[in-house]
C-alpha cells in the first residue's frame, strides 16, 4: 500500500489530544482516549486503519471530497456540495465523520456540521440513515454512505423523518418547505 | 353481638391500627355466630357487609396486609354461609366481579396460594351444596330469583374452573367443583353450551375424573349428569369427544370390581379435609356403592343416545387422521431427502393444515388416545426414540443430521403463524401436551406424613406438624426373594434411614450374603422388590414404600403406624449385565456425541435427549408421563433453539444456492413466551410438597429431584427457588440445621426467597422493610459477620475480604470504614458499589471498553446488550496498561460477589449480558451468541460463515468445480477489499494468529478467520477470565445447582425485580411534545399502561424505544435523549395505526388512541414485533 498523497503514514499513530479539536461538544473529552494501536510508534497500522487508508485512496479518484481532519486518520471532514436543482443547491455542507476502532464491523458516525432545513437531519446534525444503524455491513465503504446522504438530501424521506414538522410541512407544502430549506442554505451554508 | 354497629363504624376508621382491631373483633363475632342465622342476620343489620366492601373495593384489598385480608374474608365468608341477607346484598354489591379481580390476582403466582384458598371458600359458602337443608334452600332460592345474580357467577365459573384444574390441594378442587355443579344445575342450557366452547367444561371434567380423591370424583360424576340431563344431545357429544365417556366407563368398570370383590380394605379418605363441620370421627360420608351407582346411570343415559344417534361418530376418524399425519410425517422425510419440490410442498400443506386447523378443535382426549405424542417423538428422533440403542458411529453421524434437519423443519411449522391474530401451533400443541400430564395426576404424588391433618382449620394449608417422634429410620426386614438360589436369605431387620436408596442399603447388605467376594465396587447387583413390585433404583426405600402402600390413593399419607411396623423387602440378583449397560451406554454415547457435533448448543441437553430418544437419567419409561415429558424436553429445547435451529436452515439455504442474498439471511420466527410451558399442576404440586415437614430434613420424592433437574421449565420460577434455598441453603449452611427445627421451618426459609425475588431496589421499600426485618431476624440465627470495608479503597478492600471469607458459613454484612451505619443498608450499599466499580471504563473487563467514548466524561460503560468480557489475547498480558492478572482477579471478585449475592440475599447492579449468564449456568457458546451482545460483528461473523458455506458446497457439488470463488463475493465486494486482516475487531493488538496483523482474509482463508474470531470472542480470549470467576462461584456454592434457572431467572435472582423505571417517576424523565402534554388524555392513559407492565414488558418497551434493552445505569432518568412522546398524525381510523419509534432520538411517536385497551393492544402488539425482529434484523 504505498503512501497517500495528503496523509502520509509515518506520521501515525498520533499523539493524543488531537482528536477532539473543534470536534462536537463532548469533544474535549476525547484526550483521555489515548489511540489504542501500540504506543510504540512503528508503522503498523490497525485493521481498521489499513482500512481507512484504503478507503482514502479510493476516494482520491471519486468526486466525493473527504479526508481525515488534522492528524487522526479516525476522524475525518467531509463537504457536500448542494445538490442541483434541489432547494440546497449552492450550499456547501461540512460533514464530521468519526470511524470507530471496529471499523468497518461497525458504522461510521455521521454528522451534519453545518445547519440544514432537512426532515432527516435533526438540530444536533444527527442524520436518520439505514445503512449508518442496523443496515450497516462491512461491505459499504464512506463513498457509499456519501453518496447515500447526497441521495437523501436531494430526496427527503418525509415518511421516516427525524424532525416530524419539516416532513409534514414537506408532504403538505412543498412550496413553503423549498422556501425554507432555500433560505436556510443562503443563511447557513455559503 | 350489641357491639357489632359499634365496629362497624370503626371500620371506617382511616386508622389503621384501629381497623385492624375492630376487623378482628368483627371476625370473632362471626366466629362465635357461626350457624346461628338469626344471629347473622343482625349483624348484617349493622350494614357490616357493606362496610367490609368498601374495603376491598377499588383494588383495596390490594392495600390490606394478609391477616386484615383474611379477616375480611373469613367475616364475609361466615356472614354468607347462614345469611340469606348477606349473601344478598354481596351479590347487590357485584361481589363477582371483586372476586374475580382477586382470583385472576392470586393465580398469577401461583394457585394454591393461601389468598386463593380464602376465595374459593368464600365462593363455596356463596353457594352451599344445593341438597343441605332448608334455610340453605332458600338462600339458593335467592340466587334462583335473582337472575343478575347468575350472570355474575357466571363471570367467574370459568376462573374457578382454571383454579380446579390446577389445584394440588384437594379440598381446593372439591369445593370448586361443587360451585361448578351448582352453577351447572342453575343456569340455562345456552350458557353451558357456551361454556363448553370457551372454557371446554367437558376437557375439565375429563381432568378431575382422573384424580383418585372419591369426593372429587362423585361431585365430577354428579356434574356430568346435569350437564347431561340439560342438554343430552350436546354434551354427549362433547362428552365422546373429550374423553369424559371413556372415563366415566373405566371408572364404572374399576368400582364394579372392586364391589364385586366385596374388599374389606378401607379407603382411606380425606373427607375431614373437605367439609369443616364434618368431624374426623364419622369417616367417609360416601357410601360404598355411590360412585359406582352414579357412574352406572350416566353410562345408560349414554347407551340411550347411541340407540337413537345414527350419525356415524366422528370421533375414530379424528384419532385415525392425527396418527395417519405423524406416521406420514415420518414417511414423507424419507422422500424429503431427494428435495422434491413438489412433495416438499405437499407435506408443508398437510402439515400446516393439521397443525394450525386441526390442532385447535382437537380434543386433549383425542391427542392422547391417538399416540401423537409418540409419533411425534419418534418422527422428530428418527426413529431414536423406540430404538434407542444406536449402533455404531457411522448411523450416528447420519441420525445428528436427519434429526436436525426434521427439528428445524418442525420448528418452522411449529412456530409459524398464518396470521396475525391465530396462535403459534407449539402453543397449542404444548398446551394440550400439558393438559395430557395433568391427567397423569398420579405419576407425581404429594407425600405428607401430616396426621393432624384431620382436626385443622379446613382453610389451612397443612401445618408442620408437632412431631414427637423421631423421623429416623424405619424397620425394614429383608428377605430373600423366593426364586433366588445364589444368596444367603439375610431375614433380618435393618434399621434404614430415611435417605437411603438401595445401592446404600446393598452396600451393607452385600457382603452379609453373599459369601464369594467378588469384584467390590459394580453397583446394583441386588434387585429390591415389595410385595412382587420392583423398587426404582433411583428413589428412597422410605419413598418406594410409602408410594407402594398408598397406591390408588390422591394423597400419599403416613401413618404413625408406619414407623413402627417391620416391612418386609425382598431382594434378590440382578442381570447385571443389561442393568449397568444401559445407563453406562447412555453416558458413552453422550461423550461420543459432544465430540461429533461441531456446533456447541446442539449440546443442550434437550438435544441430547433427542438425538438419544430418551430422557437422561433413571426413569420408569413405562409410566403415562414418560412421553409427555420426553416430548415437552424435546419441543421446549427446540423452542429456546428456534432462533439457532432457523438461522442454521438459512445459512444451509444460502450454502445450497437456494438463498441468492446474504441481506435475506434472517430468522423471521420467534419462540413463543417460556411461560407456556410452565405446569400449574406440578408447580402446585412441588410446593405443597415442600411445605411437608420431612421435606425439609431431606426427604425428597424422587419426582421432585427429577423434575426440576430435568423439567426445570414445568415448574415456576418462585417454585424453584424456594425448592433452590431448601435444599441448596440447606447443605450449604450446615451447621443450621443442628439449631432448633422451628427456627428453620420452611415458612421463614420461604419469607427469605420471597424477600430476595421480589425486593425491588427503589422506592417500595416501604412495605419491604418489614419483611426485610423478618429476614434479618431469620439470618441472624444463621450468624452473620461483619467486615470493615474502606470506600476509597473498595475494590482492593472487597476482593481481599471475599477471598477469605466468601466460603464462610456466615452471612457476610459490611461496614463502612468511619462511618456508624451497619446492617442491611451499607452492606446492599457496599454491594451496589461493588458492582459499579466494576463496570468503570478502564478495568479491562468488558467488551466495549476500549472503544472511544462518544461523549467526554463517561465514567461508566454502557453496554447496550449488557456487558460481557473482552477477550485478551493469551500471548500478551498486559495492555494499555491494564495487567490481566488485575482483570482476572476481577473476575475473581465478581464470581464471589455473585456467589455471595445468592446466598445472602443481596442484590447486584450490573447489568451482565444474557450470554455471560449462558456461560454462568455452564452452556456451550458459539457463533450464535455473538449477535445477542455484538449486533454487528455477529450479523457480519454469520454472514461469512454463511459465505463459509456455500464455498464448501460449490467446491464439493462437481458442476462448478472449475473455479468457485470467481463467483463467490461479500455483497458484490471481494473480500480482499474488505482489508481486514487477522486481528480481532476493535482490538488490534490481538492476532489470531502469530503475525496476524500482516495476514489479509481472502475467501480461502475465511474459513480460519470465521473460526478464530469465534474461539477468541467466545472461548480462548475470555477463558481465564471465566476460569476465575467460575472457580470463585464454586468456593462458595456449587455452580451446577444454578443448572435449574435459565438465564433471565438468573438475572432476576442476581439483579432483583429491577424495574427499568420508578413508576413514580415516570413523568419526570419523558418529556412530551409535539401535540402531547403530562395531562392529555392519550398520555395519561399511556402512563397508566407502562406502569402495569412487568419486567419483561418494560424490557421490551425499553428495547422498542431505544433499541437496547439495557437502559443505562441510573435507567430512564439518565437517558440521553430523554425519551419523548409525541403525537402522531393519521389520517385514516387512529385506532388502525400502530405506534411507531425513533430510536436514536428515544422518540416514540403514539396515535392518540380512542381508549385505553386499544392502546394498550397497539403497543403490546408493536413490542411483541419489533422484539420478534431483534436479532440481526
Amino acid at each position: 500500500m504505498s503512501s497517500s498523497s495528503s496523509f502520509p503514514t509515518s506520521r501515525f499513530p498520533f499523539a493524543a489530544g488531537g482528536a477532539g479539536a473543534g470536534g462536537p461538544g463532548g469533544g474535549g473529552g476525547s484526550g483521555s482516549s489515548m489511540r489504542p494501536w501500540g504506543s510504540s510508534g512503528g508503522t503498523s497500522v490497525s485493521s481498521s486503519g489499513k482500512r481507512i487508508q484504503k478507503e482514502l485512496l479510493d476516494l482520491n479518484a471519486s468526486d466525493c471530497s473527504a479526508g481525515p481532519k488534522g492528524d487522526n486518520l479516525y476522524h475525518w471532514l467531509s463537504t457536500i456540495i448542494g445538490p442541483q436543482g434541489s432547494p440546497y443547491e449552492g450550499g456547501i455542507f461540512f460533514l464530521d465523520i468519526v470511524f470507530p476502532l471496529d471499523y468497518p464491523f461497525k458504522p461510521p458516525a455521521v454528522t451534519f456540521k453545518t445547519r440544514i432545513y432537512h426532515c432527516n437531519v435533526d438540530s444536533t446534525g444527527t442524520v436518520s440513515l439505514e445503512i449508518l444503524k442496523d443496515g450497516w455491513s462491512p461491505a459499504l465503504t464512506i463513498s457509499k454512505v456519501l453518496l447515500a446522504i447526497k441521495a437523501i438530501i436531494t430526496n427527503p424521506d418525509p415518511y421516516n423523518p427525524l424532525v416530524e414538522r419539516i416532513a409534514r410541512l414537506y408532504l403538505t407544502d412543498r412550496a413553503k418547505h423549498d422556501e425554507i430549506a432555500a433560505e436556510w442554505t443562503m443563511r447557513f451554508a455559503r | 353481638m350489641d357491639a357489632a354497629p359499634a365496629l362497624c363504624t370503626l371500620l371506617q376508621s382511616s386508622d389503621k391500627t384501629i381497623l385492624e382491631s375492630a376487623l378482628s373483633c368483627l371476625a370473632m363475632i362471626a366466629v362465635g355466630a357461626r350457624g346461628n342465622a338469626v344471629q347473622m342476620d343482625k349483624l348484617c343489620d349493622s350494614k357490616v357487609v357493606e362496610v367490609a366492601m368498601r374495603l376491598l373495593e377499588n383494588d383495596g384489598w390490594k392495600s390490606l396486609d394478609d391477616q386484615t385480608l383474611y379477616d375480611i374474608l373469613g367475616l364475609l365468608k361466615n356472614l354468607a354461609s347462614v345469611s340469606t341477607k348477606a349473601v344478598k346484598s354481596l351479590f347487590d354489591l357485584r361481589v363477582c366481579d371483586l372476586l374475580k379481580q382477586m382470583i385472576t390476582y392470586y393465580s398469577r403466582s401461583h394457585s394454591d396460594s393461601h389468598e386463593l384458598q380464602m376465595l374459593v371458600e368464600f365462593i363455596y359458602q356463596l353457594m352451599r351444596p344445593l341438597e343441605t337443608s332448608d334455610h340453605r334452600t332458600g338462600l339458593n332460592a335467592i340466587i334462583i330469583e335473582q337472575s343478575t345474580y347468575i350472570d355474575q357467577l357466571a363471570g367467574i365459573v370459568t376462573l374457578i374452573i382454571q383454579v380446579a384444574k390446577c389445584g394440588a390441594v384437594s379440598s381446593v378442587c372439591y369445593r370448586c367443583i361443587v360451585v361448578i355443579g351448582n352453577i351447572v344445575e342453575l343456569s340455562t342450557p345456552t350458557f353451558l353450551v357456551e361454556l363448553q366452547k370457551t372454557a371446554n367444561l367437558s376437557s375439565f371434567l375429563t381432568c378431575l375424573l382422573a384424580r383418585k380423591n372419591r369426593h372429587v370424583v362423585l361431585e365430577t360424576l354428579k356434574v356430568s349428569k346435569t350437564l347431561l340431563k340439560k342438554h343430552h344431545h350436546f354434551f354427549f357429544e362433547a362428552f365422546a369427544k373429550e374423553g369424559v365417556k371413556q372415563t366415566v366407563d373405566a371408572i364404572h368398570a374399576q368400582e364394579n370390581h372392586k364391589s364385586k370383590r366385596n374388599s374389606t380394605m378401607q379407603e382411606t379418605c380425606v373427607c375431614f379435609d373437605l367439609d369443616s363441620d364434618v368431624s374426623s370421627a364419622d369417616g367417609c360420608k360416601i357410601e360404598n356403592n355411590a360412585i359406582l351407582n352414579l357412574a352406572e346411570e350416566i353410562k345408560k343415559s349414554f347407551l340411550l343416545v347411541k340407540a337413537s344417534n345414527k350419525s356415524p361418530h366422528r370421533f375414530g376418524c379424528v384419532i385415525k387422521t392425527i396418527r395417519d399425519f405423524f406416521a406420514q410425517l415420518n414417511g414423507y422425510t424419507i422422500t424429503t431427502r431427494t428435495r422434491n419440490p413438489d412433495l416438499c410442498k405437499e407435506l408443508s400443506d398437510v402439515s400446516r393444515r393439521l397443525l394450525s386447523d386441526q390442532l385447535p378443535s382437537t380434543s386433549t382426549f383425542t391427542f392422547v388416545k391417538s399416540g401423537s405424542t409418540k409419533h411425534l417423538a419418534d418422527y422428530l428422533s428418527n426413529g431414536a426414540y423406540f430404538n434407542s440403542n444406536l449402533n455404531n458411529c457411522q448411523s450416528f453421524v447420519e441420525q445428528l443430521k436427519e434429526v436436525q434437519i426434521r427439528l428445524q423443519k418442525f420448528t418452522h411449522l411449529a412456530l409459524m403463524v398464518s396470521n396475525e391474530s391465530s396462535e403459534k401451533p407449539l402453543g397449542i400443541l404444548v398446551e394440550k401436551l400439558l393438559d395430557a400430564l395433568h391427567m397423569c395426576y398420579d405419576s407425581f404424588p404429594v407425600m405428607l406424613s401430616d396426621y393432624e391433618l384431620r382436626t385443622r382449620d379446613s382453610t389451612m394449608i397443612p401445618l408442620r406438624h408437632s412431631g414427637n417422634e423421631e423421623s429416623g429410620s424405619l424397620y425394614i426386614k429383608f428377605v430373600r426373594a423366593c426364586r433366588e438360589k445364589e444368596l444367603h436369605n439375610y431375614n433380618d431387620v435393618l434399621p434404614v434411614d430415611l435417605y437411603s436408596k438401595p445401592d446404600d442399603i446393598e452396600a451393607v447388605l452385600w457382603p452379609e450374603i453373599c459369601e464369594s467376594t467378588e469384584d467390590g465396587q459394580s453397583s446394583s447387583r441386588l434387585m429390591f422388590s415389595y410385595k412382587g413390585t420392583k423398587l426404582q433404583p433411583s428413589a428412597t426405600f422410605f419413598e418406594s414404600l410409602v408410594r407402594l402402600m398408598n397406591k390408588g390413593q390422591s394423597y400419599v399419607m403416613i401413618d404413625p403406624s408406619f414407623w413402627d411396623e417391620e416391612h418386609k423387602i425382598s431382594y434378590k440378583r440382578t442381570k447385571v449385565s443389561r442393568e449397568i449397560s444401559s445407563w453406562s451406554s447412555y453416558n458413552t454415547q453422550l461423550s461420543a456425541m459432544h465430540e461429533k457435533l461441531e456446533q456447541s448448543w446442539l449440546k443442550d441437553p434437550a438435544f441430547c435427549t433427542i438425538f438419544l430418544g430418551k430422557l437422561p437419567g433413571d426413569v420408569d419409561e413405562s409410566d403415562p408421563s414418560y412421553d409427555l415429558l420426553f416430548t415437552l424436553k424435546v419441543l421446549e429445547g427446540l423452542n429456546r433453539f428456534s432462533y439457532q435451529l432457523s438461522m442454521d436452515e438459512q445459512i444451509s439455504k444460502f450454502a445450497e444456492g437456494c438463498l441468492r442474498d446474504l441481506d435475506d439471511l434472517k430468522v423471521t420466527i420467534s419462540p413463543i413466551p417460556q411461560h407456556y410451558f410452565l405446569s400449574s399442576l406440578l408447580t402446585n404440586k412441588l410446593e405443597l410438597q415442600m411445605q411437608e415437614s420431612l421435606f425439609e430434613d431431606g426427604l425428597i420424592p424422587s419426582w421432585c429431584v427429577y423434575l426440576v433437574e430435568t423439567c426445570p421449565f414445568l415448574l415456576s420460577f418462585s417454585t424453584r427457588w424456594k425448592y433452590f434455598c431448601l435444599t441448596v441453603h440447606r447443605s450449604f449452611m450446615a451447621d443450621k440445621a443442628s439449631t432448633p427445627p422451628d427456627e428453620a421451618s420452611p415458612d421463614t426459609e420461604a419469607n427469605i426467597a420471597v424477600d430476595v425475588a421480589s425486593t425491588p431496589p427503589d422506592e417500595t421499600s416501604s412495605d419491604t422493610d418489614e419483611a426485610s426485618t423478618d429476614a434479618d431476624e431469620a439470618s441472624t440465627a444463621k450468624r452473620t459477620k461483619k467486615h470493615k470495608v474502606m470506600r476509597g479503597n473498595i475494590l482492593e478492600d472487597a476482593a481481599s475480604m471475599m477471598s477469605t471469607h466468601a466460603s464462610s458459613n456466615e452471612t457476610l454484612e459490611v461496614v463502612f470504614e468511619g462511618e456508624v451505619g451497619t446492617g442491611r443498608g451499607p452492606t446492599f450499599e457496599f454491594y451496589t458499589t461493588v458492582s459499579h466499580e466494576l463496570q468503570r471504563v478502564g478495568t479491562g473487563m468488558w467488551r466495549g471498553d476500549n472503544a472511544r467514548k462518544p461523549e467526554g466524561e463517561t465514567v461508566f460503560l454502557h453496554a447496550t446488550f449488557g456487558l460481557f468480557p473482552q477477550p485478551w489475547s493469551s500471548v500478551s498480558s498486559s495492555s494499555r496498561g491494564i495487567e490481566l492478572s488485575d482483570v482476572v482477579k476481577k473476575f475473581k471478585l465478581l464470581g464471589h460477589l455473585v456467589a455471595r449475592a445468592v446466598l445472602d440475599g443481596r442484590i447486584l447492579d450490573i447489568p451482565l449480558s444474557k450470554a455471560f449468564y449462558k456461560i454462568m449456568l455452564g452452556q456451550e457458546l458459539d457463533i450464535y451468541d455473538i449477535p445477542t451482545f455484538d449486533p454487528e460483528l455477529g450479523k457480519t461473523v454469520l454472514e461469512f460463515q454463511a459465505l463459509v458455506k456455500r464455498k464448501k458446497f460449490l467446491e464439493t457439488s462437481s458442476e462448478r468445480a472449475s473455479n468457485p470463488s470467481a463467483y463467490l463475493s461479500y455483497k458484490n465486494v471481494r473480500l480482499e477489499d474488505l482489508c481486514l486482516d487477522f486481528t480481532l475487531p476493535g482490538n488490534p493488538e490481538y492476532e489470531l494468529v502469530p503475525g496476524g496483523s500482516e495476514k489479509m482474509v481472502t475467501l480461502d482463508n475465511l474459513e480460519e478467520y470465521v473460526y478464530l474470531i469465534v474461539d477468541a470472542t467466545l472461548k480462548s480470549g475470555i477463558d481465564k477470565q471465566i476460569q476465575a470467576f467460575k472457580s470463585a462461584i464454586n468456593e462458595v456454592l456449587s455452580l451446577k445447582t444454578l443448572g435449574m434457572f435459565n438465564e433471565e431467572e438468573i438475572e432476576r435472582i442476581l439483579c432483583g425485580k429491577q424495574d427499568a423505571w420508578a413508576s413514580s417517576k415516570l413523568e419526570d424523565h419523558i418529556q412530551f411534545d409535539h401535540g402531547y402534554e403530562v395531562n392529555s388524555q392519550p398520555i395519561i392513559c399511556f402512563l397508566e399502561i407502562l406502569r402495569e407492565f412487568g419486567r419483561e414488558e418494560q424490557r421490551a418497551f425499553i428495547q422498542f424505544t431505544t433499541g437496547a434493552p439495557q437502559l443505562p445505569l441510573g435507567g430512564l432518568a439518565s437517558l440521553d435523549p430523554k425519551l419523548t412522546v409525541v403525537r402522531k398524525k393519521c389520517d385514516g381510523n387512529v385506532d388502525n395505526e400502530l405506534p411507531s419509534v425513533n430510536t436514536c432520538r428515544h422518540f416514540i411517536k403514539l396515535p392518540p388512541y380512542s381508549s385505553k385497551e386499544i392502546m394498550r393492544n397497539k403497543l403490546k402488539y408493536a413490542l411483541a414485533e419489533g422484539l420478534g425482529s431483534f436479532h440481526l434484523s
